[in-house]
Parts: C-alpha cells; structure tokens; sequence
C-alpha cells in the first residue's frame, strides 16, 4: 500500500538488480538477485546470517565487484569501476559493526567535520546541516566527546550523521542497529523515517532483528543468496497465512510433547506457548490447538495474526529451507547421567545490594534480585546499564565494592573456586578458539572442568548432539554458522553440567531461526534439569521467553516481574498502543505532534502512539486528519497489544525524563 | 564434576591447557614462520655475512711519487683484508670518492718518498680513512699502520744494511698471543650463537605475551577466568608451552645451522644449556606476559616487546661488554636476564665450563627469574582478580 503512495509509474527505479551473482572462491554468496528500490522508500533486506544481505549492499554501493548480472544504480549500469565512480557522490554506505566507518580517536565534531570534507560539502552548508543532523540525533550535547566513548548506539546515531552530510540521494545501512539498545534503535528508526519522508532520499537497509521489519515500506527476503519473497511486510505475512495461539499449560513439558507431535511451529515463551497454526483462521487455529491438548490443563489466552518473524520462519519451513523449526528435542543429559543435584540453598542466585564502582563512576548501584533453579531469568537494559557488571560480579570476575550475593550455594566474595565449578558462562562474543576444531573446543574446556575420560566422551557426544554439529566436529568454528558457533559456546559452557548458567546477550547476530533454537534448548535446560539461567539481552522479543524480567538503568533495577505484569502495568499506566495506517505518514506525524501527541512517532509507514483513551483518541484523530485536508484521512486505526520493546522504551524515556528533571 | 586428587586434576588442567598453546601455536602461520625464520634462516644469514672482521676495504690512492718505493707500500695493502681498487689523479677526487662513500681508504703518498728515504730522511705519507662504520673503521686505520710501520722499519733496516729477515741483533719485542676458547677468532662461532640469544630473547618474549593478548583479544579469558582455574594456572601453561617450542626452535637451530654449518666445537654439556634456557626463557616469559596484561591486542604486544627487548640486549653486553659502560649503566646489567644467560651460554657452549663455574650466573638468572614471573602473576591476579 505504501508503494502506491510514493512511487509514480514516471520516476525511474533507484536501484535495479537483475540476476546479480558474486561468489567469494567456490563460496556463492548472492544467486542471481532480482530486485527494484524506488525513489523515497525504505527497503528492507531481511534474511539470516550468511543469506548474501551484505554482499548485496556492498555491490549496490559499489565497494564490491560482482561476477554477472546487471545492476543499475541512478540509471547507470555499475559494469566498472569507473561507473562505480560516478554514483558514489549521490550515495552514503555505512558497513557492518558498530562505528567501524568512524574514527575513534576524532571527537563526534571531528568525525562530521572529517567526512564533509571528504565529500567537498561547503562550509556553510556543512555548518547548517551539522547543526540539524546533531540536533536530531541528540549528539549536539556530545560534540567534544572523543567517538570510542560513546555508547553503541550514540555511534550508530554518529554513522548516520556522518553518512547523510553530504546529502546522499540513497544511504545503504548494513544492520545499523545490531548491538544497539532498543531506545537508540527506535531513535534510530525515527531519525531515519523522518529524513526519508522529507528529503525523499532512498534507504536500503539490512536488519537481524525481524521486529524492525514491519518499519521497511517493502522489503525482500533473502535465503542462501536467493531472493524468497519482495513485498511489503503485509504481503509478505500474506504468504504464510495462519494464526499464532498464545496457550498457558499446567505442565509444560508434556504440553510441549504433545504440541510439537502435531504442529511444527511451537515456541515456548517464558510460562507460555506460541503455536504457528498454518492455513488457519483465529477460531479454527483454536480448535486445533485445544484437541492436541485435550487431555491435559491448559488456557488457551490469545489468538491473534502472527507476527512477521513467526511469518518468516514459516515461511522458509514451507519452502523446505529449514529442516524443522522445532528441532527434534535435544538429548537430556539425564538419559547419561542423574540430574544435576540441587544447589545448598533454594535460590540459584540471589544477589544483595551488589554495588561496583569504577573510580568516581557507580556501574551497578544496589542491586537485588534472585533466581530459583529451572527460572530463566532475564536482565534488560541499554548500552551501559550495568548488565555486564553484574554479570562479572556474580560469577567471581569483579569482586563487588559493596553487598554480597550467594551463587549455587557459594558466596561470590569467598566461595569462587567452588562457584566456578557449578557454573556456565557464556560471553557476547561466543568466546571460542577459533583456532581450534570444534570437538578440540569442546574437549579443551571438558579438560578445564575436570571431567574424566569416560565422563568427558558421554558429554562431547551430548553436546555435539544438543548443537546439531554432528558432521562438523573437525570444522573451525569460524566456518560455523553464527547459529552453530553459539550453540557450540554454550555446549562448551554447559559440558561440567552447571547449576546455574550466565549468558551475556547470547545471541547477538544470530538469525531468527538460530535463535528460536537457542532457546528451545535453554528452556529445555530450565525445566527438565532445573538449571537456573540468567540471560541478558538486546533483543526484546527474547525478552518474552523469560519467565521474569528485571529492567536496569542507570546502574540500578526498575523493574522485576514476569513479561506479562510488566505489559500490564504499563497499559495501566500509559494506555494501549495505537496504530494509524495513513497515506502521508509524515505529515500526519507532525500533525499529531502539533495537535499535542507529543508521544506519537513512525513505525515505518505507520504512525504509533500510546494511549489512555483509545476509542476517544481515534476519534479524534480522525476528525484533525481529515480537517488537514489533502486526502489525509486515517485509512485505518486499531489497537496493537505492546510488545517488550514498547514496554522497554516507555519505562526508559520515562526514567530519562525523571534523571533529567531532578537535579534542576 | 569428579571426586579427583587435587593435585590430580591440577596436572590434567595443566596438560590439557599446555596442548592448546602447543595446537593455537602450530596453527598460527606467522608465528611458526616468524620462529623458524629466527631460529633458520636467520642465524645462518648473521653468521655468514656479519663479519666484525676487515674485509676488501676498498683503497685508492694518488701516488705522486711514482716510484719503486711508492709501489712497494701500495703493493703491501693485500687482500682479503684490503683491496686496491686503482689511482687516482687529484685529491679532490679522491675527497668525493669519500664523500659519497664510494671508496674507504685514500692514501697520498708525496713526492720525492723514495728520495727522501734513501736519502734517510722522515718522510709521511697521509691516508684518509672512512670512519663512519667505526668497526671497519677502526680496524682497516690499525691495519694500515702496521703495514705503514712494518714498511718503515724494514726501510730503516736496509738503510743501516740489515737485512730485514734478521732482526735477531737487534731489541725487538716479538709478540706472541694465545687466544683461547675460538684460537682462530673465528666470527663464524661467535656470530651465530650470539644471533641465537637474540632469537630465544626476542620469542620467549613475545611467543607468551602473544599467548595471553590473543586470548584478551578473543574475549576467550573472561571463559578461563570464570572457570576454576587460578591466575597462575592460565599462565603456566603458557609459559610451558612457549618454553618447550623454543627449546625445540633451539635444537632446531643448533642440529641444521650452528653445528653442521658453522662447525662449531660444542664443549660443554648440551643438556645444561637446555637447562639453562629454560630458566631464561621462563624469566623473560614472565616480562612478556606483565607486558600482556598492559596491551589491549596483538600490534601492541608486538610494539611492547620490543621495547623490552632492546634493553635487554642492550644491557646484556651483547653488543658492548658492561666494562666499557658508564658506572650506573653497567651496574643495571645485572638486572637483564640476558647478562647471566650469556655467561652461561657462551661458558658452556665455547668454553665448556659446568655448573661449578658456572653457578653464580645460575643462580642470578632462577631469582631475577622467579622475581619477574612472580610479579606478572600478581599482576595478572589485580587486573582480573
């Protein structure tokens, strides 16, 4: 719907891919690619790791040379480097990695100033557009710091400016938020929705989080170099037509058991399940769901359309592309030994006013919290809110400046070696020797923990079994899959069979798919060896499968309960999430702003706001629209149910806001 | 987790975590080829073209002399220590020659030279040397006195009508030297073993600290240090590691270059020089990794460890002996690990001394040894403890 609105039949196609194909020695990243970008879209390039989403953007950008197939670019065919050449003053790219086009030792100013020059941008034009673009990404506070201390997402805000001060008439984004905090993201998104809507410059942007999809106007979707779909994110939830069943069951396990023998598509998410029910509308979805569990307690609490990544994901199981969504479960270690004793006390982790300064500065200020065995717990926060801290605190990396905390029956300041052997940790970066096999890895840390021969062959066997890395034991985890490298680091965190697990944002970079199965196995940790497990993370809809949630900011806890009472109580407080489908997204925005709206912002081509009032609210926005004139009326308007991200982002601006106001 | 020894799970933590130095070391191509290179190529290149002895220095000379007298000087400037290259006609062109270092000796030999000598008066010849290699410099200046005065004294002889074979009459103090440990001071002996203290310096520097910054780099650690290992136990096994691969880069260095190439006479003990380089390369190992735990990645260890180097070997008296420094400076060559290794390696090596003589720098080498490691360790035990 957004493509009628913004492209007319005249205007040539900004980008025009034809049957491209690049291959990296005998590797073939990108299969014969078709693909068209208007003028003044945001196009989306969705796909898991190693689909050829970045081989793409870099031929687009005419940093990487193809093998056949044609691409135009403006109208100019890119068949040489010269070509290349002549685009490049119309185009900004900004690569893969957080700030790695940047300059860290130039301070935010410097950076801008670096990159104007380097695109010969007039000093009085550069000094106008600096001052709007710092502006809008709220750096103009930070124009002297140094770029290496900025947070992750103030260097994506930086990548940007500095990609658009030369007025690129297209920007290609390769994953601009990976690593980012959900507050910088939906920042990110806003600042980029708004540029497009008013300079009408063109995007094409790539993105590991599939919730960020539904903000593309279109979007293809790329699988193994190969384009599966294009469309906007309606059609393409279109192709995989069914209905998500939300259901609480009394006993998960046999729940599970029983739905994954009839449905290939069953997520667990925290206490409860999410069933894909394929070819099937809300009532019949129900009745499906409601027979497979018949002689079980359950509940069955929504039904509801899916949602773009449970669409994707069926979708590439429908086309044969992912052997089974739901993998076969993983081996129980029980089937090779007894379970995991029970740690001294009844709580996993409990941690007691924990305190860590650095210096002047308070990282983690007081904080409490505690994990049973079998809880999956989970901690949130931005760039720099204290996660990691509290994470080394707890496994006897920082010793606390202040409060204690137990850890499988040990005390962190006194009990470390015997913590240490009754846990697992897992790093951000899938801490692994790249330089060793995957069996010498698994090996390596079988050896570390103390495992005996006999002991350490029955656990290699489980581990290479629960990864699916049968077949790959002599590979090098650099030639894994993001997907098997994470599963092979954690096999290598859980080989000692650990009472309690940390993981510190498992899954950064790894696609959907991967990181359904990641949590298959972690759940399955939780509830049938009882393991308790403490995961912190970037990604909001992961957030969902944690039985509890803490939010940090600022160093301290905010907020601690299940996923849903934190939904809860936000709905309470600021009201339910409205939707509005409307032709000129932009102007509407501003309207609504002006109209006092102030918490309104761009959902792709859709305007989002939060409200206390709906039925109210809609009415009234209806009448401001269609009083603007200009065939602006609302073409529809409905209420969405909040998802983590806008629970996350409304608690943080809202404890923003509070930080601000108090000191003055 | 099993009911072991403790000591018992020690040493399997031990091996299993020394066999990944050992497998992460043989799968790193720069590194490996780096040690080779040092150990190979390198010592055999060193050893037969670094020459602390004249050689072929080149000579041009403006005789205005002309005579048989003058020829006959010239003609004692032989080869291979020099080599007469031809004449010149002014001594402008001779000052370029020197100028642009084309040419390193000028000898100007007057008119009249021969007449002057029959006729038994003092007479000089002026020879200007090149000293900007001092070494060569120095040597090719002394040797040309020599030829100088030997020329002048046999002059002299004849003149009194002696012949210059018979000397016997006359008060001459004949020198007579003995040179021990390499009689023929052979630079071939003494370069490459030299070049091989260098080579085990240089790794067992930087082969640890490489170890420890890769696992920094890779964030691998933080994985060791939440396991139930201590400090001392991911260091040792890196330390372990790196020893055993440089006392096989050694052997490799001794059996293929030093010993068939060079033809040098081990004298002493082999295994006490083993011995010996394992406690030096354990001390040095503990520099390199307190240089770990300050560099964030591998071009900072790579910069680091060469600033620890060139102290080392400039202390050791490597270069220069202690006895020709200032004071105060060869005071601190006691605190280079280099200074004690040297006198027990060249002592067993070319000397053939054992540990009776040689205990002392033995002795100094294990406490500079433990003191150095002892610290990296509590070092490593602040930064991540």
């Amino acid at each position: 719907m957004g493509e009628t609105a913004l492209v007319t039949d005249a205007e040539p196609a900004v980008i025009r891919v034809h049957g491209l194909r690049k291959s990296y020695r005998k590797r073939l990243a990108v299969d014969g690619v078709d693909l068209v970008v208007q003028r003044g879209e945001i196009f989306g390039l969705i796909g898991p790791d190693g689909a050829g989403k970045s081989s793409l953007m870099k031929t687009i950008a005419g940093v990487l040379s193809f093998d056949a197939g044609d691409l135009e670019v403006f109208g100019v065919r890119l068949d040489s480097e010269a070509a290349a050449e002549r685009i490049k003053h119309r185009l900004g790219f900004m690569p893969q990695g957080l700030g790695l086009n940047l300059y860290p030792e130039l301070s935010v100013e410097e950076n801008v100033d670096f990159f104007a020059r380097l695109r010969l941008v007039a000093d009085q034009e550069l000094g106008e557009r600096k001052t709007k673009l710092l502006a809008m990404t709220r750096l103009d506070k930070f124009r002297d710091r140094p770029m290496k201390q900025l947070s992750g997402g103030m260097k994506q805000k930086l990548g940007l400016v500095c990609t658009l001060i030369h007025e690129p008439a297209l920007i290609v984004l390769d994953e601009p938020t990976t690593g980012v905090d959900p507050v910088s993201r939906r920042d990110f998104w806003m600042i980029l929705s708004e540029l497009v809507a008013e300079k009408g410059i063109t995007a094409l942007v790539s993105t590991a989080y599939m919730d960020e999809a539904s903000r593309f106007h279109r979007m293809a979707m790329l699988h193994g170099g190969n384009v599966l779909a294009t469309g906007t994110p309606e059609s393409i939830r279109a192709l995989a037509p069914g209905s998500q069943v939300l259901v609480e069951a009394e006993q998960p396990l046999a729940a599970l058991a029983c739905l994954r023998s009839t449905f290939p598509q069953v997520e667990m998410k925290g206490a409860y399940f999410s069933i894909f029910v394929d070819e099937a509308e809300a009532g019949r979805a129900k009745n499906l769901v409601q027979a497979a569990l018949s002689d079980l307690k359950y509940n069955v609490l929504e039904v509801d359309a899916p949602e773009l990544e449970d669409a994707f994901i069926a979708l590439l199981r429908r086309r044969g592309l992912v052997s089974a969504v739901s993998e076969a479960p993983a081996p129980a270690s029980s089937q090779q030994a007894a379970p995991t004793p029970q740690p001294g006390g009844e709580t996993a982790i409990e941690a007691r006013a924990l305190t860590r300064d650095f210096g002047a500065f308070r990282a983690v200020d007081k904080v409490s919290f505690g994990v049973s065995p079998g809880e999956i717990f989970g901690l949130l926060g931005a760039n720099g809110a204290g996660k990691t801290t509290v994470i080394k605190m707890l496994t006897g990396i920082l010793v606390p400046s202040a409060g204690s905390g137990q850890v499988a029956g040990g005390d962190v300041r006194t009990g470390g070696v015997a913590i240490k052997a009754r846990i697992g940790y897992m790093s951000q970066a899938f801490s692994l020797y790249l330089d060793l096999s995957v069996l010498e890895n698994i090996r390596l840390y079988a050896g570390i923990y103390g495992l005996s021969a006999k002991e350490a062959r029955s656990r290699i066997d489980w581990v290479i079994e629960m990864a699916g890395l049968g077949g790959h034991e002599t590979e090098r985890p650099a030639d894994l899959s993001m997907g098997m490298r994470q599963r092979l680091a954690l096999g290598c965190a859980l080989v000692h069979r650990p009472q309690v697990l940390f993981l510190d944002e498992p899954t950064s970079g790894v696609d959907p798919v991967g990181r359904r199965r990641f949590w298959d196995i972690l759940f399955r940790l939780a509830r049938e060896e009882n393991v308790a497990i403490l995961v912190t993370t970037h990604y909001m809809s992961e957030a969902e499968h944690c039985d509890r949630l803490a939010l940090m900011y600022a160093g301290r806890i905010v907020a601690d309960a299940p996923p849903a009472t934190l939904k809860h109580e936000v709905e309470n407080e600021a009201g339910r999430l409205l939707e509005l489908t409307v032709a000129d997204a932009a102007r509407a925005l501003a309207l609504l702003r002006g109209a006092g709206y102030s918490g309104a912002y761009l959902h792709g081509d859709r305007v989002r706001l939060l409200s206390r009032d709906p039925e109210g609210d809609s009415e009234r926005i209806h009448t401001l629209l269609e009083a603007a004139g200009g065939g602006l009326p609302a073409a529809s308007m409905h209420t969405r149910s909040l998802s983590m991200e806008d629970v996350f982002v409304y608690q943080v601006t809202a404890l923003e806001r509070a930080a601000q106001g108090a000191p003055t | 987790m099993s009911g072991q020894q403790p000591i018992v799970l020690w040493l399997r933590r031990l091996r299993v975590l020394t066999a990944k130095e050992l497998l992460q070391f043989i799968r790193d191509p720069v590194l490996l080829l780096f040690m080779l290179w040092l150990f190979t190529a390198n010592i055999y290149m060193q050893g037969s073209s670094v020459s602390m002895q004249l050689t072929s220095a080149n000579l041009w000379t403006q005789d205005n002399d002309r005579s048989a007298a003058s020829r006959e000087l010239v003609s004692r400037f032989r080869p291979p220590y020099f080599r007469h290259e031809g004449e010149i006609a002014h001594l402008q062109q001779g000052l370029q020659a020197l100028d642009r270092g084309k040419v390193m000796l000028l000898l100007d030999i007057p008119p009249n030279f021969e007449e002057s000598l029959i006729r038994g008066e003092p007479t000089a010849v002026q020879l200007q040397v090149d000293g900007t290699h001092s070494v060569p410099g120095l040597l090719a200046a002394n040797y040309a006195t020599r030829i100088i005065g030997a020329f002048g004294l046999e002059q002299a002889l004849a003149r009194e009508g002696l012949a210059a074979t018979n000397t016997d009459t006359l008060p001459l103090i004949i020198e007579e030297q003995r040179v021990w440990f390499n009689p023929n001071q052979k630079d071939t002996w003494f370069m490459p073993i030299s070049e091989l203290l260098e080579g085990i310096t240089i790794l067992s520097i930087l082969l640890p600290a490489a170890a420890l910054v890769r696992e920094k780099e890779r964030g691998t650690i933080e994985q060791l240090l939440v396991a139930p290992l201590s400090p001392l136990q991911i260091m040792l096994p890196k330390l372990l590691a790196m020893t055993m691969v440089i006392l096989v880069g050694v052997s490799l260095s001794l059996f293929t270059i030093i010993l068939p190439v060079f033809e040098v006479p081990v004298k002493g003990s082999l295994p006490l020089f083993y011995g010996v380089t394992a406690l030096y390369v354990i001390a040095n190992a503990g520099l390199g990794l307190l240089a770990a735990t300050l560099a964030r990645n591998m071009a900072q260890i790579g910069l680091l460890s060469l600033l620890i180097v060139a102290p080392i070997i400039l202390l050791s008296g490597l270069w220069t002996p202690p006895e020709a420094m200032p004071d105060w400076l060869a005071l601190g060559t006691q605190l280079s690990p280099l200074r004690h290794y040297i006198d027990t390696a060249y002592g067993i090596l070319l000397k053939g001394a054992g540990v009776d003589l040689l205990w002392d720098s033995i002795l100094s080498l294990a406490l500079l040894g433990a003191a150095i490691f002892a610290l990296s360790v509590t070092r490593l035990r602040r930064q991540f403890g």
